[in-house]
Parts: structure tokens; C-alpha cells; sequence
């Protein structure tokens, strides 16, 4: 091993991240960009010697944002965030961490961005586009115009978070009808690829939706892009890593297979073990969380594999429904979350506007109900479900079983 | 107070902080701040996305205020539908929401402490002038953790010496603000905790994670109780993670606050800000009474003393004179709307100038955070609470005194020594817990089953008091808003105008500046607050 390696791994030691963490590690970021497994030891190797050689800039600028992506992201753990930020990239401007504050924050940001070398930008939060930018102001001026100034010089961005998708549920405001709202929600918050496509800025823009981002995810895409090639030495984002992007900018081997495709409970779900009540024996038992509202099966992510806070746990694991905050549009096309499953399919939310990602998530759902409908139909054949209201009673069936004293 | 000399500087953006924020000063011929307004840049709407939503949905969406105390908020949102709908939780759910807030609570005051405040008190670049020997003696002898210090120097040199440098570019590096006394290797132990603490933060999480599914923006405190159902395996995995960030905080977190903070004394001498402060409590006990949690309600005004009375919601009211919304100033959260302008008006200091409004208790501007807690706990007799502070109080040379806590170096102690009595009673709870599920079945869910009322979940953020009012009509929510604990401190003028000025902009006056162009002072007062 290069003297170099070794102090990699030393720093990384010095953070509690083993040799086989790092590598463990590794062999997750291959199933996210689309590697085998036997390119683990080549992907362990470009890391290493990336954090021996220079750094490559990058800025992360938030919009309207409730900073929880740039909090998740500190979550990030093999390796971890000061592993990412000193070893990897240079991240000059970030504003819940850089040490430069005022007018010396806001230089890093254009320095950085006016220089020779290519940058990446990760933005965080909703566009603000309501009141002609000023809904959000940074620097004395609408963040709008950071956006498009630095949007249109850097190599890519990668919109991380559900809000820099699609504007989040901050786009869901304007469905209110509440006074002096805009009734357009392109108007009031939108994208960061909606926005660059009505400005005409041709940036190629990533997108990882979540409420907040999976830190998983980011550092995955940033060895992707930055460390093995995706962009290349021009600051141009290759073909072969654009190929691997979906219809909606989103890297498909994480976006590609539903919740419920991968989830834990499906096999309750298929022996129609169901939790009618929470704080219930069926909930005790970690049965199926569909008749309370669980959005797993119309909700494309790879949760069930990668989970949360290094492998801790993940939303289904605690017992809670999946609210499908990787939707498009998630708050109006999934609320009431604990109501069954009803709206999907309808294509409520924002038909007619620019991207209109809720006609494209509607229609991916409609699938998927579909499927979900000739399922059911099968089980009410079998006597084991029925139709349902949002939040349905408890079924004989599970009755009849918990009255026997549930499941032995 | 000297003449103004018009000398006036601008902090914007303010970084290492949760959210946009603006922090404009006057600075008088002495060299210290005589006016300040503080500007919050950002209005997304979350008031009015509630409309018409069911209430458990709010205990989800409301979390997407603050990506650091999502858990708060969903605290409060889902004890306003509670206190709204009629429903008392069970114990066990009690004992949850406990955990999960004081996990929160350690994970928001380490990262507070160290990722975001240290780089005021800390400097990188007298760091790499550290004697490696010297460091761990250093360390030794302040009772603080070990750490690989030289590993931590060379990567820190490496990174300052080289043409990339990443987090700490354009830093106010050598910057005459730092105290000038303080040996180069407490700068460097600063700075490998200042990594380390990154896991820690990262510890405290991942409990909230085993029970409430994934940090930030938690699954399983629902109107009713918890979803969470522990069992005795994941309790002892909460119970382990616990003790680990405790011993931490006791063995790193509290000896370096207390190493640095000699270096910084003249911090006790300015930065007091309003001298009012509000706790709503947090951490219930089995009463689920405000004013007999484990840290209770109450306020204290800063022309009765250092006295104690209880709170009373029912004297907030929230101002707009200087905000940039427009309706009705001076109404109560529980009738109050929130409403944009049809076209922005412009950013004026002597007009309208921010995106917050201005809450005021009885009429007073009010801090609110770890120091008020404090305070509130300390005159209220909580032991735990008393006995560190009169400790510290020992330490810092002023036994008895627990005024001089009303100061930048005060806010910034109360906060950390709050982590160590949260720490303490965490074990105590998940002990109870593992107890009781131990002893046989335990209640965590209790239905609602009522679709009318008006309620208010009055709770604490790590950085301070927290209300949701929530009203609901036939099973939807019929007005919903927020007071922050970032509202109360980060007011702008209210009714009063410049004599009514927000805790932070009276905090910042008063403050000594030795370089306008790099004002790290203001930075250290606003950044104290944990905006």
C-alpha cells in the first residue's frame, strides 16, 4: 500500500471508519451508480487517490431550504462528512458550515465560480420565485440571481432534496388558495431543471428527491461525478453518466424500483397481515403499514436497502407508513398520510404547468394501483381484504386472530 | 454611549446558522455597535400549506420548518392536535418523545457548539503552530479528551498551505478577535474536536433514527402517541448510543467549554441582550403539566429581577410593523393569520425590513433558548440544573452570581451545560422505559376521536420556546400558526419601533468592534442565539 493509502486510512480510522466500513461503503456506491461488485476494489482506489491529490471545488447553495439536507448530509458516515469536504472536495462556499461569513462568504461563491477550474453545485431547498424573487433574499438581493449566475457557470448541478426537485411542499402553498397566493405554484416555488428550462440555462441538473436527501445518495453521485468521470476533465458531464439518469434527471439504480418492491413487511402484505391501529399487536408485530396510509407502493426509492443514519433504521423499520416524500409534488399528491392510498392515479397537483412532474408521477402510480387493484381483487377472493374506505375497520379475519391472541 | 459615526457594516449572508438571515449595524465612535437590525430572508408559506389538511399531517409537514429541530416542531404540532382533539398519551409514548427530543436536543447543542460556533473562538491557523507533546498534556491537564492531534495539524496545515481550501476559504483566519492569550495548542484541540464532535452529532441521531425511523424529519410521534413499539433489543441499542454521546459530553464537550472560556471573559461583559425571558418547558413529566416538566415553563422580566412567574400564553401577541406582511399587528397566534404582500415593498431599516415578525409577551420583546431554561430551571430549583450552574459560576470566578450568565459567554455556557443535564436524564428515561416494557405490555397509542377544537402545543427547539396553534373544524385543520423560538430572538422592531427593538438587535448593541470589515464580535452575539 502507497504511503498515501495508508494515511487515508489513518484519518479515516481517526473518524471510526474501518478499512471494511470503507469498503462496505464502496460496494453500496457501485449498486448506486450502476458498477458491479468487482469494481469495488477500482472505486476504493479512485477515492484514495483523490484525497491524495487535489481537490475538486464545488459550492452548495441553499434556496429555500429548511437546511435539512445539508444536516442530513452531515449524517454521511463511511465516509464521513469531513472526510467529503477535506479530502475529496473543496467545498468553498456552504452556508451551514464555511468558516467565511458576509461579503467574505459571498466572494468564496463567486471566486469560485468565475474561475477556470470546472465546480460542481449542490442546491438545496424550493426555487423562490414568489414576489419577484424576494421570498427568499440572500446578499441584498433575490436568490434567484444566484442561482441563474452561478447555475449557468457550473459543470452540473445536483438538486438535492424533494424542494430542489420540484419545489417540494412549498409548491403545494398555492392549492390553499390563501390570500395574496399566487395560484400558479410555478409562480410561488418551483425546480431547479423547471427553472433552468424556462430561463434557457442548458446546465445538466441531477435530481435526488427525499424530504430531507438520503447523504447516502450525494456521496455516491459525487464519486460518480467528480472521482470516476462522469465528468469529465472539460467539466462536461459524460454521456455514460447521463445515460444513467431517468426521464426526470433522477440516477435510476436508486430511483428505479418502488419502496414496497424491496420492503421488509411485503411479505405481510402478501399474507395479508395488516396494521389496522397504531400501538396495536399487529403494529407490535411488524405487520404491513398499507391500510394506514402507507404511500410505499407508488413511491420510487431504494430506502429499504440503504435506510437512514448509517443503516440505523428507516421510516417503515419505526413503524410509521411511508409518506412518499421521493414523490413528485409530495405533499399535495400524498397528504392525508394516514389516509389509504386514494388520490393516486388522479393526477391532482399541477397539470399544465412547464415540467409537470405530477402527470409523470401519476401516471408511474397509475401502474402501480393497477397492479395493487388485481392484487386486491385476488385477496378478496381469498376472503383476506376488502374494499376500502381511506382508513378501513379492521377485517374479520385479523379480528379473529388477534381475539385467538395474535400470531404465536 | 459616544456619537455615531455612521460607520455602518453588513453581515449577509450570516453562515453557520439554520436559515437565510441578514444582520445590519451602526457602529459609534468608541468602536461599538449603537444600532443593529436583524433581517430574516426567507417566507415559504408553512402556515397556510396547513389549511384544510388533516392534523396528523401537520406533525409531518410542520417538521420542514427547521431541518435541525424537526423534531420540536413535530412535537408541538402533534400536542397542538392533541390539546385541539381532547387526548391525554400514555406513558410509554410520553417516555418516547422524551428520548427523542432529548437526543435531539444533544445532537442540535453539539453540532451548535462545534461545527457551527467554535471557528468564532477557534483559529485553524494558529492550530498548525500547536506542539504535538504540549497538545496532550494541554489536554491532560484541562480534564479533555485525546484525540490524534498531529494526524489533525497536518491535514489542517496541508489543507491552509495548499490552493484549495474548502470549508475554511475566505475564513477571518489570524483575525485580532481571537484572544490573543490563548496557546496554539487549545486552538488545535478545538479543531480535532471540532472534527470528532461531526460522529457525535451523527450518534445522537442515529437514536432518533431507531425510534422515529431516520434524522433529520422523523415518522413516529403521531397525534395519539408513537408509532414507535420498542423492544428490549432496540431500547438497549437506544441505551448504549446514549451513554456514549453522555460520556462524550462529559469528557469533551463541557472540559474544552471550559478551557476556552477564561480566554473570552470580556463575553460576560456585553451581549445581554433584553434581560426577559420565556420557557414553555420541555420534557414531560407523567402530569404532562408545562410548569412541572423536567425544564418548566415560566418568565422572567428584566425589571423585577431575576424573579420567577409563570407563563401564560394567552400574553403572546405577534407584531408586523416592520415585517413585510401585511393585515392585522398585535394579534394573538390563535386568531392570527399570516399574509404576503402583493408586491414586495423593499428592504428599508427604517420601515419595513424583515421576513419575521415580532412576538411580544405582555408587550416585551423576550429571549427565548438554552439561557432562558436555564435560568427559568435555576430559579425554579432544579437540581440538576442548579447545581451546575452554581459550579460553573465557581468556575468562572463568580460564585453566586448567576446575573453574569445574562451576557454572549453566559448564552453560549447555558447552552452546553444544558446538553449535560439532558444527558443525565435521557439514561434516567430509557432506563424507565426498558423497565417498564420489561414488566409487561405497555400503552404507546391512544385514538382520537373527536374532529373539533382549538389548541396550542406549547413546547421547547434546542434554541427555544416553540408554539402551534392549530384550529380544527370537522376533522380539518381551520387556521394553523407558528411562533419559532427564531421569531422571538430574531424579532425585528416591533410596535415600539427603535425602542422596541427584537432581543438579538439589543443583544448586538453595546458590542465592542475592532474591525469593521471583518465584524467577528456581531457574528459571535448572533451566532449565540443558535439562530
Amino acid at each position: 500500500m502507497a504511503h498515501e493509502d495508508r494515511a487515508f486510512y489513518d484519518q479515516l480510522a481517526d473518524r471510526g471508519v474501518s478499512r471494511r466500513d470503507f469498503l462496505k461503503f464502496c460496494g453500496s456506491v457501485a449498486a448506486m451508480i450502476g458498477l458491479s461488485e468487482t469494481m469495488v476494489p477500482t472505486i476504493a482506489a479512485a477515492v484514495e487517490k483523490a484525497a491524495s491529490s487535489g481537490l475538486y471545488p464545488a459550492v452548495w447553495v441553499n434556496g429555500g431550504a429548511c437546511t435539512g439536507c445539508t444536516e442530513s448530509a452531515a449524517q454521511a458516515t463511511n465516509p464521513d462528512i469531513a472526510s467529503i469536504v477535506l479530502d475529496i472536495l473543496s467545498m468553498n462556499y456552504i452556508e451551514t458550515v464555511m468558516m467565511a461569513t458576509g461579503h467574505d462568504a459571498d466572494k468564496a461563491l463567486i471566486e469560485t465560480a468565475n474561475s477556470d477550474q470546472p465546480f460542481v453545485m449542490i442546491y438545496e431547498g424550493s426555487v423562490m420565485t414568489g414576489l419577484e424573487g424576494h421570498t427568499l433574499r440572500v446578499a441584498g438581493k433575490p436568490s434567484l440571481e444566484i442561482l441563474e449566475d452561478i447555475g449557468s457557470k457550473a459543470a452540473a448541478v445536483i438538486a438535492v432534496g424533494s424542494c430542489a426537485v420540484d419545489g417540494g411542499w412549498v409548491r403545494s402553498v398555492p392549492s390553499v388558495g390563501a390570500e395574496n397566493i399566487p395560484t400558479n405554484p410555478d409562480e410561488w416555488a418551483t425546480g431547479v431543471s423547471q427553472y433552468f428550462a424556462a430561463k434557457g440555462i442548458d446546465t445538466p441538473v441531477v435530481n435526488v428527491p427525499t424530504c430531507p436527501v438520503n447523504p447516502e445518495w450525494i456521496v455516491a453521485l459525487v464519486i460518480d461525478t467528480v472521482v470516476l468521470g462522469g465528468i469529465d476533465e472539460n467539466g462536461k458531464v459524460t454521456d455514460a453518466f447521463v445515460k444513467k439518469l431517468d426521464a426526470q434527471g433522477r440516477p435510476s439504480l436508486i430511483f428505479g424500483q418502488t419502496i414496497h418492491d424491496n420492503c421488509p413487511r411485503r411479505g405481510h402484505f402478501e399474507n395479508g397481515e395488516f396494521v389496522y391501529q397504531f400501538g396495536s399487536a399487529e403494529e407490535a408485530k411488524g405487520y404491513c403499514l398499507y391500510p394506514v396510509g402507507c404511500k410505499g407502493p407508488q413511491t420510487y426509492t431504494n430506502c429499504p436497502i440503504v435506510r437512514w443514519n448509517n443503516q440505523a433504521s428507516w421510516c417503515v423499520e419505526s413503524g410509521s407508513p411511508c409518506i412518499g416524500c421521493g414523490d413528485f409534488n409530495w405533499v399535495d399528491q400524498n397528504a392525508p398520510f394516514l389516509g389509504r392510498f386514494r388520490r393516486v392515479g388522479l393526477g391532482t397537483g399541477n397539470a399544465g404547468s412547464g415540467f409537470n412532474p405530477a402527470v409523470v408521477g401519476a401516471a408511474a402510480g397509475g401502474v402501480v394501483v393497477g397492479a395493487l387493484a388485481v392484487h386486491g381483487v385476488g385477496m378478496k377472493a381469498a376472503g383476506r381484504i376488502g374494499e376500502g374506505p381511506a382508513t378501513e375497520p379492521m377485517k374479520d379475519y385479523d379480528r379473529k386472530r388477534a381475539a385467538k391472541g395474535g400470531d404465536k | 454611549m459616544s456619537e455615531s459615526t455612521g460607520k455602518r457594516f453588513e453581515i449577509d449572508p450570516v453562515t453557520r446558522i439554520e436559515g437565510h438571515l441578514r444582520v445590519e449595524c451602526t457602529v459609534d465612535a468608541d468602536g461599538k455597535i449603537d444600532d443593529a437590525w436583524v433581517s430574516g430572508g426567507l417566507f415559504r408559506g408553512m402556515e397556510l400549506v396547513m389549511q384544510g389538511r388533516q392534523p396528523a399531517d401537520a406533525f409531518y409537514i410542520s417538521q420542514r420548518i427547521c431541518g435541525v429541530c424537526p423534531i420540536s416542531h413535530g412535537h408541538a404540532s402533534t400536542m397542538s392536535a392533541e390539546s385541539a382533539l381532547g387526548v391525554t398519551i400514555p406513558n410509554g409514548a410520553r417516555l418516547v418523545r422524551n428520548l427523542i427530543e432529548a437526543a435531539e436536543f444533544l445532537h442540535s447543542h453539539i453540532l451548535w457548539f462545534y461545527t457551527l460556533a467554535a471557528l468564532d473562538y477557534v483559529d485553524p491557523s494558529k492550530a498548525i503552530e500547536a506542539d504535538i507533546a504540549d497538545t496532550h498534556a494541554l489536554a491532560e491537564a484541562a480534564g479533555t479528551s485525546g484525540a490524534n492531534f498531529k494526524a489533525v495539524r497536518d491535514k489542517v496545515d496541508a489543507l491552509i498551505k495548499s490552493d484549495q481550501h474548502s470549508i475554511f476559504t475566505n475564513g477571518w483566519m489570524g483575525h485580532p478577535g481571537y484572544a490573543q492569550d490563548m496557546p496554539a495548542e487549545l486552538h488545535l484541540i478545538g479543531v480535532a474536536h471540532y472534527l470528532e464532535a461531526l460522529e457525535m452529532q451523527a450518534e445522537a441521531s442515529r437514536v432518533i433514527a431507531v425510534m422515529g425511523g431516520k434524522f433529520p424529519h422523523f415518522m413516529t410521534s403521531i397525534p395519539g402517541g408513537t408509532s414507535w413499539m420498542p423492544t428490549e433489543e432496540k431500547l438497549d441499542d437506544v441505551l448504549f448510543r446514549l451513554k456514549r454521546v453522555r460520556d462524550w459530553v462529559y469528557s469533551t464537550m463541557i472540559p474544552d467549554t471550559l478551557a476556552i472560556a477564561p480566554f473570552y471573559k470580556d463575553a460576560l461583559t456585553y451581549g445581554a441582550g433584553t434581560g426577559n425571558f420565556l420557557a414553555w418547558g420541555v420534557f414531560n413529566n407523567e402530569d404532562l403539566q408545562m410548569e412541572n416538566r423536567y425544564l418548566p415553563s415560566g418568565v422572567v422580566m428584566a425589571d423585577q429581577g431575576l424573579t420567577l412567574q409563570a407563563a401564560d400564553p394567552d400574553k403572546v401577541t405577534e407584531h408586523i410593523e416592520h415585517s413585510w406582511f401585511e393585515g392585522t399587528s398585535g394579534q394573538k397566534p390563535s386568531v392570527g393569520t399570516t399574509v404576503p404582500p402583493t408586491k414586495f415593498p423593499g428592504y428599508d431599516v427604517n420601515d419595513k425590513y424583515s421576513w419575521a415578525k415580532a412576538p411580544r409577551y405582555d408587550g416585551k420583546a423576550m429571549e427565548v433558548g438554552p439561557l432562558a431554561r436555564m435560568i427559568v430551571g435555576y430559579l425554579n430549583d432544579v437540581t440538576p440544573v442548579k447545581n451546575i450552574i452554581d459550579s460553573t459560576l465557581t468556575a468562572l470566578g463568580a460564585p453566586g452570581k448567576p446575573e453574569v450568565l445574562v451576557s454572549l459567554l453566559g448564552r453560549v455556557a447555558a447552552r452546553n451545560l444544558e446538553a449535560a443535564v439532558v444527558a443525565d436524564w435521557s439514561l434516567e428515561w430509557v432506563t424507565e422505559l426498558i423497565g417498564a416494557v420489561k414488566a409487561g405490555p405497555v400503552e404507546f397509542f391512544e385514538p382520537i376521536t373527536a374532529d373539533t377544537g382549538k389548541g396550542a402545543g406549547l413546547w421547547e427547539a434546542p434554541r427555544g420556546a416553540l408554539g402551534h396553534w392549530m384550529n380544527v373544524d370537522g376533522g380539518v385543520i381551520s387556521n394553523y400558526q407558528v411562533c419559532t423560538p427564531s421569531t422571538w430572538d430574531l424579532s425585528p422592531q416591533g410596535p415600539g419601533n427603535d425602542q422596541d427593538r427584537g432581543p438579538m438587535e439589543q443583544a448586538l448593541i453595546g458590542t465592542p468592534i475592532i474591525d469593521v470589515e471583518r465584524p467577528i464580535e456581531a457574528a459571535r452575539i448572533v451566532r449565540s442565539f443558535d439562530p
